[in-house]
């Protein structure tokens, strides 16, 4: 048998990376396909000339209620390119449009759940979070990162507080129970889970996490640092918890006080020094008291 | 149309082969033409359990690989008229299952009229665990009550709802059977085993059955014979129960309280 020598160069840098990432792009919903009142409308909002600066954009088609026998997908391409917009694909749009889309070279894309854009009445910049939902780069988990990206929606809900009530980047809601070695995050916003979570599952968010059912995995709340974050479970049994990286382990179980009880975590008002640990900071773990 | 149950656990050592062979075998007495395959490629046991392993020529790959025919591979049970055992192989490694060829084998399956498939899960959560359960359309987790079997099947049930046809078809989902087996209701009572209500409290997963341990059963393998044709235990009688609540009947769980000896028992033994 003959060898294959292997002629790959020996390289000490890889000459292809993989690494993954986030790109901010616009969610445009369409209430209409036709060409000539999407080009007044267009015209309305942005003039003439480009307005955007070569932003990249998906077609949102889940508020489209009639739509013409033949769309001229090219056209409305077109007219989005005159304002400067480069268009990814469409979303959300039921499997004729998406088909008929796809013929025209429009790839259908995941806008991930539970995120869902509040139709606007002008065009509004949102990011859009990668499909991989459930899972998280594993340089956030642990390590609370102040310097988010620019994409992060986390970002816009700490500067400006009123326009993320008015406009929540997505409260993710699970209603279903969740497994040893499943994963949920709720990238920028709230996680709530109506469902136990079991010993082995972890979920994690940019927010605060909510488990109105038994809590027995790991919970990590403000994953990018937000010291505000809390978890609230209605029935506490947790193998760890975490506010913007502090966390707490709880080897020999939850304390008896504690255990099964409805529970809020958050972080100590005044920030202590631990010793022992070194964090700057200390988890509180009380009854929930509801009156 | 065909069912497709897996039978399923994550942990090794539960009673998976033994509730396999003893489902496949009470579904086939209820007169359901019924095939049982078992995936556990590399490590086959389940010809063992029903008894056929002297007449194993063919197995599951060679079937997937094209080397024979189902009708060549498929063994015909010993006890049932309308049971099939398709052996796995022991020579070859688990990444001879491909999922086509999985799919063809019970699509194949189908065309021969078989009411139920049942598939033998392997232990552990790799490609024969997983081929396993891909294409089922109902799922038995055999879950221990102790606490690494029932973390194990906790795992277990989350593949399944990311990785089975089903799931990521986004339609009805896989319907989940919880089966407590080697249960000790005396262990239970002496706090030395958790309880299946504390198994279910965890898993959530609608309850099947209880399978009381006991020795019959090790003693009925070791012959090749499914628990289910042992006359008169308590385990065959439990299996028994787990058909008539699969088939839709109303069965009270039985087998799960203890009673304390009497006196009389105490006194002179039992």
């Amino acid at each position: 048998m003959t060898m294959t020598q292997d002629t790959a160069p020996d390289h000490d840098i890889a000459l292809i990376e993989f690494k993954g990432t986030t790109l901010p792009v616009l969610a445009i919903t369409l209430r209409s396909l036709d060409p000539k009142e999407l080009t007044s409308a267009g015209s309305t909002l942005f003039g003439e000339g480009a307005f955007f600066d070569g932003d990249l954009a998906v077609l949102d088609l889940s508020q489209l209620i009639a739509w013409p026998e033949q769309i001229e997908w090219t056209l409305i391409v077109q007219l989005l390119t005159t304002h400067g917009l480069r268009v990814l694909g469409v979303t959300r749009g039921n499997s004729a449009l998406t088909e008929s889309a796809a013929n025209a070279g429009l790839p259908a894309l995941a806008l991930s759940a539970g995120r869902s854009v509040k139709p606007a009445p002008v065009a509004k910049k949102t990011a859009v979070a990668d499909p991989e939902l459930d899972k998280i780069p594993a340089s956030l988990r642990k390590t609370p990162a102040p310097e988010a990206s620019p994409a992060a929606p986390a970002e816009a809900a700490k500067a400006e507080p009123d326009e993320a009530l008015l406009d929540n980047p997505g409260t993710l809601i699970i209603d279903r129970p969740l497994r040893s070695g499943q994963q949920v995050y709720a990238r920028g916003g709230d996680l709530v889970i109506l469902a136990a979570v079991n010993p082995g599952a972890e979920v994690i968010a940019d927010g605060n996490i909510h488990v109105y059912a038994p809590l027995r995995g790991r919970a990590l709340a403000g994953a990018r640092g937000n010291a505000q974050a809390r978890i609230l479970t209605t029935v506490f049994a947790a193998e760890l918890v975490s506010i913007a990286g502090i966390y707490r382990t709880f080897e020999d179980g939850v304390p008896a006080k504690l255990a099964n009880q409805p529970v809020q975590v958050r972080l100590a008002q005044e920030p202590v020094v631990s010793i022992s640990t070194g964090q700057k900071s200390r988890l509180e773990i009380d009854i929930l008291r509801v009156d | 149309m065909t069912r497709i149950i897996v039978v399923t656990s994550g942990k090794g050592g539960v009673g998976k082969t033994t509730t396999s062979a003893s489902f496949a075998s009470g579904l086939a007495m209820r007169g359901f033409k019924t095939a049982v395959i078992d995936f556990d490629v590399g490590l086959r046991n389940l010809d063992l359990i029903m008894g056929c392993e002297r007449r194993v020529v063919y197995d599951l790959v060679n079937v997937i690989s094209g080397e024979a025919t189902l009708n060549q591979a498929l063994i015909k049970d010993k006890h049932c008229e309308n049971l099939f055992v398709l052996p796995a192989s022991q020579t070859r490694d688990k990444d001879a299952l491909t999922e086509e060829g999985v799919e063809k084998v019970l699509k194949d399956l189908e065309h021969l009229g078989f009411e139920y498939v049942i598939c033998d899960s392997p232990a552990g959560i790799e490609r024969g665990a997983v081929m396993a359960l891909t294409f089922a359309d109902e799922a038995i987790i055999v879950t221990n009550p102790e606490v690494s079997s029932v973390r194990d099947s906790d795992r277990i049930l989350g593949i399944l709802q990311a990785k089975s046809k089903r799931a990521q078809a986004g339609g009805e989902p896989v319907k989940e059977h919880l089966l407590v087996t080697r249960y000790s209701p005396k262990r239970v009572e002496d706090g030395e085993m958790l309880s299946y209500k504390d198994v279910q409290e965890i898993l959530r997963v609608p309850i099947i059955g209880v399978i009381p341990e006991s020795e019959s059963v090790l003693h009925a393998s070791n012959q090749g014979t499914p628990a289910i044709h042992i006359e008169q235990s308590e385990v065959a009688e439990a299996y028994k129960d787990v058909i008539a609540r699969f088939l839709g009947e109303d069965a009270p769980l039985r087998f799960v309280s203890y009673e304390k000896p009497g006196l009389f028992k105490r006194l002179f033994g039992g």
